[in-house]
């Protein structure tokens, strides 16, 4: 297993997408922290909105694309609101997309 | 404006309102058979208004067509998207009310047993609708909780004694501005652009001024809310991210193609309206109309979230098939006969049009089915 550090568990996470959008969390800005320490991932993401009915599913599947990474530790993905997600949040792969 | 909040009452706004207490999934899925229910029987009642014989507990049930579909099947569904988003019991007493307003209308219960149950789950939906709104300002936000007002304004007119083709303009009200504020909410990906959320709030504003003077002058009423809806479709045309997305592949773009269709539907049917001189009640144009707006666009959002909404609620895997491109080409299909029966007075098509439209619903839920049943068989493989 390669290393485990912020980056790996940012590529583990680019296997999570919104299917509707057809792009993955970390591109779309929906991930606010990534902390790990000996033995547990601890990540906190949010939705682009509370009135999304996604957000249960898409933090499982997270936990689920950290799980593959890292057998052993133990996830934590909480699902966060502040700040509330804006569009600048997005990496400038994913404006670029989307005709910024 | 500031409202001031009493200790106790923030105890309690604390204590209900902001403390995760979702209910398992299989809880929900009681619910989903309520609105399954009102579907099902929905869609037999309005085969039977047709002509063809289709079996029913109660004859009296054809008159219930309407409410099935939109406050027992949507609304429950709606109230249930939303009671999940927001991962709180007391949002669910919203689907649980409207589901067993649904199933009250079936069972024959008395006819105003079933408008207070409808109404109440609307009221609940307000509120959590607003309670988004509260959390997060926004248009979108705005427009969300404002559908579910036209929603529940529709359920008391309805509970007051008007016509459920009277109150047509609400009910379409409330599944317009659901899906137009989600899909706003979407557009948010794109470049911002203050011009067209401006345009987006004019349009906003005349649909609710259609709908309120639909109720006191039905034909200048119709009339303004169909114009609404025509422009609601050019901006949907324009501004949904649709438009860049159906340019993928897979799941993402069989969503795009659903909506891009359905916004096709959405201008045929503010243009109808138009044509029509407004929304007279019962007539060709009538059915036209409605079915353009409530099969040609609601249904097609339905199909095309079905594969992401659902796994959402149930918590269950629906893997992407290309078949799920046949429940939508029968859907269009019929409903364009359908249509064409009602432009050339033409009964047999038009009948033939909504046996289609029943057709395309089986057709979609077995799909439905059975995207669930693979994605349960590689789920099993995995494991």
């Amino acid at each position: 297993m390669s290393e485990l550090n912020e980056e790996a568990v940012r590529a583990a996470l680019r296997s999570v997408n919104d299917p509707e959008v057809g792009m993955n969390v970390v591109e779309l800005g929906l991930i606010y922290g990534i902390e790990i320490a000996p033995g547990t991932i601890r990540v906190r993401m949010t939705m682009t909105t509370p009135s999304c009915p996604m957000g249960a599913m898409i933090t499982d599947e997270a936990r689920a694309a950290l799980k593959a990474l890292a057998p052993e530790a133990e996830i934590d993905v909480q699902l966060v609101w502040e700040p509330p997600w804006d569009s600048s949040m997005m990496s400038a792969e994913a404006k670029k997309h989307f005709g910024w | 404006m500031f409202i001031r909040v009493h200790p106790r009452q923030k105890y309690f706004l604390r204590k209900y309102m902001t403390t995760p207490t979702d209910i398992p999934p299989r809880w929900r899925l009681p619910l989903l058979a309520c609105a399954i229910a009102s579907l099902i029987l929905g869609v037999a009642a309005g085969l039977l208004r047709m002509g063809w014989r289709v079996p029913l507990p109660s004859f009296d049930l054809v008159m219930l067509h309407g409410p099935l579909m939109i406050a027992g099947f949507f609304g429950t569904v709606i109230s249930l998207e939303r009671a999940v988003a927001l991962a709180r019991r007391w949002a669910y007493i919203g689907p649980l009310a409207a589901g067993a307003g649904g199933v009250a209308l079936i069972v024959g219960a008395p006819l105003e047993l079933g408008q207070w149950l409808l109404a109440t789950g609307s009221a609940v939906l307000l509120v959590a609708s607003s309670w988004v709104f509260w959390r997060q300002r926004a248009l979108f936000t705005f427009t969300l909780a404002t559908g579910a007002g036209c929603w529940l304004i529709g359920n008391l007119l309805w509970l007051s004694g008007l016509s459920v083709s009277a109150i047509v303009p609400w009910w379409s009200g409330f599944l317009v501005l659901t899906i137009a504020g989600e899909r706003l909410e979407l557009s948010r990906f794109l470049p911002p652009s203050p011009g067209a959320k401006r345009v987006f709030a004019h349009i906003l504003a005349i649909l609710l001024a259609g709908m309120t003077s639909a109720t006191l002058t039905p034909r200048i009423g119709t009339l303004i809310f169909g114009a609404a809806l025509l422009a609601l479709a050019v901006w949907l045309l324009r501004q949904d991210i649709a438009r860049r997305t159906v340019k993928e592949k897979g799941l993402t773009r069989y969503i795009a193609v659903c909506l891009l269709t359905g916004y096709v539907w959405l201008a045929l049917s503010g243009a109808i309206i138009l044509a029509a001189g407004g929304l007279a009640q019962g007539g060709l144009a009538y059915d036209a109309a409605v079915h353009a707006l409530m099969l040609g666009f609601v249904f097609s959002m339905v199909f095309g979230h079905a594969p992401i909404i659902f796994p959402a609620v149930a918590r269950v895997a629906m893997p992407y098939h290309p078949l799920f491109y046949v429940p939508l080409v029968l859907l269009h299909g019929s409903l364009a006969l359908r249509l064409a029966g009602d432009l050339a007075a033409n009964a047999d098509w038009r009948s033939l049009g909504g046996a289609g439209n029943a057709l395309a619903l089986a057709v979609f839920i077995l799909t439905v089915i059975s995207a669930l049943l693979r994605g349960r068989l590689s789920q099993r493989t995995h494991a």
